[in-house]
C-alpha cells in the first residue's frame, strides 16, 4: 500500500503538480447491528481507498481513488481537470515534511478479533437486568491502516484499530435510555456496562407525561454534553467560520463560555479518535478551542492558517479542517453535587436532530430523547416527554455552573460526530418549548 | 463486462456455500463536486466509487460484506465472509423475505445533455455566474458557499432468484448557504435543489433566478420585517415547508423497519405501530405518497436495490394512515408484499427501507384563492431550522421567507415564524391543498449505521392550515 502512495504522489509530480498528498486506507471494520435483543445483521469490509488532494498552479483538486488497476489514468484524469479548473488565491499550501510521530499503539487483540457476538449479548443482558424489554445497536470493531506521502517529504504509517457499542434500551417506546461502550484496549471495553446504564435510564423513565414549555436549569449527562460539545468542535473549523456557519466568527479572544469551561482538541491523546498525524501529515497535538471561557483558536490546515494569520493546528481533512477528539476539561464537582444544584430542573440524558436558525448568532434547538426528569431539590420527581431545547449556543455555554470531575468518552450516530471526553453539566436558565396540540 | 461476470460468480458462489438467498450489486459511480466558498473556487472533488456488495441469508442469519478488489478472489472472500457472519447470528426467530418475482430489466434515466458531455470550466461558471449576479445586487452578504456536485451511478444487480437488472441514474444537486447582513441583524438561508437526468437540470431548476430571489426576499425581511405573529391563527405553507414536513412527519414514521424497531437505536422509531393502519392522522384534504416513479425527481428510479418494481405508495391517505414502506424483510414480518423501498448509498452497504420522492399529492387551489380566505395568518414560503424527534410526532419549522395576511392580502414580512405543532395537530389543520407541485426541493435522508445519506426529493404544493398555534 505504501508503494500505491507513492505512486499516486510521484505521479502528481511528474504531470506538473506543485503539492499532491496521498492517503491509502485499508479498512478491516466488522460490524453487527441488533435489534429486538437479537443480531439482524453482520457486516464486514475488504477494502482500501486512496484519498487524493493534489494542486496545480493554485487550481485544487480531491478525489478518492478505488479502482488500483487504472491509477495512471486516474491520476491524469485529476491533472486535466485541475488544469481546466479555477484558481484558488486562498491556497496557501500543505506542511512541510518529514515528521516525526508518536509510538504506534494498537491493541493486537482488538485487531485479531473476529467475533463480536458475545459484546453484543451482553450489553443485551446488561439492559434486560435492569428492566429493558427491548434493546437495538451497533457493535463496531474499526480497523484502518493509512499509508500516507505527501510531496513535502511527509512518510507516515497508522493503525486505528478500536472497538465501539452503542446500544438503545426501551421499557416501552417512550420509555428509553441509550448506552455507549468504547475503547482502543480490550480490557477498557465494557458493554454491559453500557447495556445497565441504558437499561437503568429506560426503567427510571417509565411513564413519562408531556413537559412544560419554561426556561429550567438543566443537568446535562455526558451523552447530551457530548452533543454540546460537539458543537463546539464542529463550529470552530476555520472552513465553517468563512463559510459564514459558525457563531465564532471574529470571536478569538473574546468570550464564549463560563469561566469553568475548557474544551480541546486532540488526536494525539488516548481515545478512539487517535491519529499520529492529520491530512497533510502534521502530527496531531492538544490545543485549546476555548480556555477558561475565552475562545483562543479556529481549527486550521495549512491554508486555512495563512489565512487568518496562525498556525496550522494539525486538523487538516482532505479541503476542511476538522476535529479529531474534544476534551472538555473535567470541573470539581461530584456527580451527586451536580444534581444536589439543580434545585428546580430537568436531567436530560440524549439529544439528537441539532439544528440552526442562524449559524452566525447560534440560535438552535434540538430535541432531547431518552429519558428526560424532571428534578426538585436534587430528586428526581417526575418523567417528561416531547420537550425541545431552544436556545442560543454561545448563551448554552455561558450558562454552565458546574462540571463534574468523571468525564465518559461518547461518541454517537450524528449528534456526537468525534469522540468526545465530556463530564455531567450544570447548566442554568436553559429555555425549553414543546409542540401545540 | 469482467466486473459483471464476478456479480453472477458472488451469487452462484454463495447459493453453493449454502445460502438460503444471495444477492450481489456492481455499483460505480462517478462523483464531481464543486465548492465556491465567497468567490473562491476552494475545491474541486472528483471521485470513482467502485465495488461489488454481497448479502446472504444463511441459517436465519443476515450477512452482508463487500469489496473494491475486482478479482475473483476478492469476491470470493466477501462471499464467504457474508455467509460465515450470517451463519453466526444464531437468531431465535430466523429472517426470511417476503416472495418476488424475478425481474429482468435495463433501464436508464434519460439525459437531454449528458453531464459527461460538460466540462468542468463549464459546471464552474454556472455557479460562478450566479455568485457574480448575486454581489451586484449591492447588499452585504456576509458569507456565500454554493455546491454543485453531480453522479453517474451505475448498477448491475443479481439475485439467487433469477432477477437480473442493471441501470444508470445521473443526477445533479445544486445547493447554496448565504448570509446577508443589515443593521447589525443577519438573515440565513439554505436551500438545494436536486434533479435526475443530466445538465439540462440547470434551467429546469433556474438556480439563478430562484438565488436571487432568494437574496431579495433576505434584504426585505431585513428592511422591513416585523416580528411574527403569536397565537392561534391561519397558516399558508409553500412547496419547501409542505415537503419537509411530508419527509419528516409522514415519510419516516411510515417506514417499516423503523415501526418494527430496527432502526431504533440510530434513527429512532415511530408513534405508529403495525396496528395503526386505518387510524387517522390527517384532515380528509391530506393524502401524502412516496412515489419514485416521478420523473426527473432526484429520487427515481424503476427497480429497488431488491430488484422489486418501484410504485407510488399512499402513506396518508385521506388523512388516514395507509401504507408502510417496505422492503422484502419487513414485509415478510409484516405479512405482505415488498412495495420497492429498499435502496443503498453505495455498493458497500446494505439496502435499508427508504423513502425517495415523498410529497403531498396535489388539488387544484391556487395559492391566491388559499389567501384570498384568510383573515388573519401567516404565509411561510420557506424555513431554515428544522427538527422532528425520534418517534416523528413533534416537528418543528422556523421560518425563513414568511409573510403576515390580513384580510386575504400578503402584507410585511415577518421574521422567525416558528411552527411547533404535534404530527396529527400539523396534519389535521390542512384544509386545502395547492396545484403548485415542486418536487425538486431536494435533501439527504439520513439512515442506518453507517449512515447512509440518500438523496430524497423535500418539494410538494402548498397548502393551508386552520387555526394553528404559531409563535
Amino acid at each position: 500500500m505504501e508503494d500505491y502512495a507513492e505512486r499516486i504522489v510521484d505521479k502528481a509530480l511528474d504531470l506538473g503538480c506543485q503539492d499532491a498528498v496521498a492517503d491509502v486506507t485499508v479498512n478491516r471494520s466488522y460490524q453487527i447491528r441488533f435489534a429486538q435483543n437479537e443480531v439482524v445483521i453482520s457486516n464486514r469490509w475488504r477494502e482500501t481507498t486512496a484519498s487524493v488532494f493534489l494542486v496545480h498552479n493554485k487550481r485544487v483538486v480531491a478525489s478518492d481513488i478505488k479502482d488500483f488497476t487504472k491509477l495512471d489514468a486516474a491520476m491524469e484524469n485529476l491533472v486535466k481537470i485541475a488544469k481546466s479548473s479555477k484558481e484558488n488565491p486562498d491556497y496557501g499550501g500543505i506542511a512541510e515534511g518529514p515528521f516525526k510521530y508518536d509510538r504506534l499503539v494498537v491493541d493486537k487483540r482488538i485487531v485479531d478479533l473476529m467475533h463480536g457476538s458475545d459484546y453484543v449479548q451482553a450489553a443485551v443482558n446488561g439492559a434486560l437486568a435492569e428492566g429493558a424489554k427491548e434493546c437495538a445497536g451497533s457493535f463496531w470493531k474499526y480497523d484502518e491502516e493509512h499509508y500516507l506521502r505527501t510531496s513535502n517529504g511527509v512518510r507516515g504509517y497508522d493503525h486505528r484499530a478500536n472497538l465501539y457499542l452503542s446500544i438503545r434500551a426501551l421499557v416501552s417506546l417512550e420509555s428509553s435510555g441509550h448506552g455507549i461502550a468504547c475503547g482502543t484496549k480490550l480490557s477498557q471495553f465494557d458493554p454491559e456496562k453500557a447495556g445497565r446504564k441504558a437499561g437503568r435510564i429506560a426503567s427510571l423513565a417509565k411513564n413519562p407525561v408531556g413537559g412544560e414549555a419554561g426556561t429550567y436549569d438543566v443537568v446535562f449527562d455526558p451523552l447530551i454534553f457530548g452533543s454540546m460539545i460537539d458543537q463546539v468542535g464542529g463550529r470552530a473549523s476555520a472552513f465553517i467560520v468563512l463559510a459564514g456557519l459558525s457563531p465564532y466568527a471574529k470571536k478569538i479572544g473574546k468570550r464564549v463560555a463560563a469561566g469553568t469551561v475548557t474544551v480541546e482538541d486532540d488526536g494525539s491523546a488516548e481515545s478512539i479518535g487517535r491519529l499520529r498525524f492529520d491530512a497533510e501529515g502534521v502530527p496531531t497535538r492538544r490545543k485549546k478551542i476555548i480556555d477558561k471561557g475565552v475562545l483562543k483558536t479556529y481549527l486550521h490546515n495549512t491554508s486555512t492558517a495563512r489565512k487568518f494569520k496562525a498556525k496550522t493546528t494539525a486538523n487538516a481533512g482532505l479541503i476542511a479542517p476538522q476535529p479529531h477528539a474534544l476534551f472538555c476539561k473535567p470541573g470539581n464537582w461530584t456527580r451527586d453535587e451536580i444534581f444536589e444544584e439543580c434545585r428546580d430542573g430537568l436531567w436530560l440524558t440524549n439529544t439528537w436532530y441539532t439544528r440552526y436558525q442562524s449559524y452566525m448568532t447560534g440560535d438552535f434547538s434540538t430535541i432531547p430523547r431518552d429519558g428526560i426528569f424532571r428534578i426538585k431539590k436534587g430528586e428526581i420527581v417526575g418523567v417528561w416527554k416531547d420537550i425541545r431545547l431552544t436556545d442560543n449556543l454561545i448563551k448554552v455555554w455561558k450558562s454552565i455552573a458546574g462540571l463534574s470531575k468523571t468525564v465518559d468518552q461518547v461518541t454517537w450516530w450524528g449528534e456526537v460526530s468525534v469522540p468526545t471526553f465530556a463530564p455531567y453539566a450544570l447548566a442554568r436558565k436553559i429555555r425549553i418549548t414543546r409542540s401545540a396540540e | 463486462m469482467a466486473d459483471f461476470d464476478l456479480v453472477d460468480f458472488a451469487v452462484e458462489r454463495a447459493r453453493q456455500h449454502g445460502a438460503e438467498y444471495a444477492e450481489a450489486r456492481y455499483e460505480h459511480q462517478l462523483n464531481e463536486e464543486f465548492i465556491l466558498k465567497n468567490g473562491v473556487l476552494d475545491a474541486l472533488y472528483v471521485g470513482e466509487d467502485s465495488g461489488i456488495g454481497v448479502r446472504v441469508l444463511a441459517k436465519g442469519g443476515l450477512g452482508f460484506a463487500a469489496t473494491n478488489f475486482l478479482t475473483k478472489s476478492d469476491v470470493r472472500a466477501i462471499v464467504d465472509d457474508a455467509i460465515k457472519i450470517a451463519k453466526a447470528a444464531h437468531r431465535k426467530n430466523p429472517i426470511v423475505f417476503a416472495a418476488e418475482e424475478p425481474v429482468v430489466a435495463d433501464w436508464a434515466v434519460p439525459q437531454t445533455r449528458k453531464l459527461s458531455d460538460v466540462s468542468v470550466e463549464e459546471k464552474t461558471e454556472e455557479i460562478l455566474h450566479i455568485d457574480r449576479e448575486l454581489l451586484d445586487l449591492k447588499y452585504k452578504v456576509a458569507a456565500r458557499f454554493f455546491m454543485q456536485s453531480n453522479k453517474q451511478i451505475d448498477k448491475y444487480f443479481v439475485n439467487s432468484e433469477g432477477s437480473r437488472i442493471k441501470s444508470f441514474s445521473p443526477r445533479i444537486r445544486l445547493s447554496y448557504f448565504l448570509t446577508i447582513v443589515h443593521d447589525g441583524s443577519a438573515e440565513q438561508t439554505h436551500q438545494s435543489y436536486g434533479w435526475s437526468g443530466g445538465w439540462e437540470a440547470v434551467r429546469e431548476v433556474d438556480m439563478f433566478r430562484r438565488t436571487l430571489d432568494e437574496a431579495k426576499s433576505m434584504q426585505n425581511a431585513l428592511e422591513h420585517g416585523k416580528k411574527s405573529p403569536e397565537g392561534k391563527m391561519d397558516l399558508v405553507v409553500g412547496p419547501m415547508v409542505s415537503g419537509i414536513a411530508s419527509h419528516e412527519s409522514c415519510g419516516h414514521p411510515t417506514e417499516a423497519d423503523r415501526v418494527l424497531g430496527r432502526e431504533a437505536s440510530q434513527a429512532g422509531k415511530s408513534f405508529i405501530t403495525p396496528q395503526s393502519i386505518g387510524q387517522r392522522v390527517g384532515s380528509p384534504e391530506v393524502n401524502v405518497v412516496d412515489d419514485p416513479t416521478v420523473e426527473h425527481a432526484i429520487a427515481f428510479y424503476v427497480t429497488d436495490d431488491e430488484g422489486v418494481k418501484a410504485r407510488r405508495r399512499y402513506l396518508y391517505k385521506d388523512g388516514i394512515i395507509n401504507e408502510f414502506l417496505q422492503n422484502r424483510e419487513t414485509a415478510a414480518v409484516l405479512g405482505t408484499r415488498s412495495n420497492g423501498a429498499a435502496r443503498a448509498t453505495t455498493y458497500n452497504v446494505e439496502a435499508i427501507v427508504r423513502m425517495a420522492n415523498t410529497f403531498v399529492e396535489p388539488k387544484d387551489w391556487g395559492v391566491e384563492e388559499m389567501i384570498q380566505d384568510v383573515k388573519y395568518g401567516v404565509y411561510m414560503k420557506s424555513f431554515m431550522e428544522w427538527n422532528i424527534d425520534d418517534k416523528r410526532y413533534n416537528g418543528k419549522y422556523v421560518g425563513r421567507e414568511a409573510y403576515l395576511i390580513e384580510n386575504g392580502e400578503v402584507k410585511a414580512p415577518v421574521r422567525n415564524t416558528v411552527v411547533e405543532l404535534t404530527t396529527p395537530a400539523f396534519w389535521g389543520a390542512v384544509d386545502a391543498v395547492g396545484k403548485d407541485l415542486e418536487l425538486f426541493h431536494a435533501g439527504f435522508c439520513g439512515k442506518s449505521d453507517p449512515g447512509q445519506a440518500l438523496d430524497a426529493s423535500l418539494g410538494g404544493p402548498s397548502m393551508r392550515l386552520r387555526n394553528v398555534y404559531l409563535r
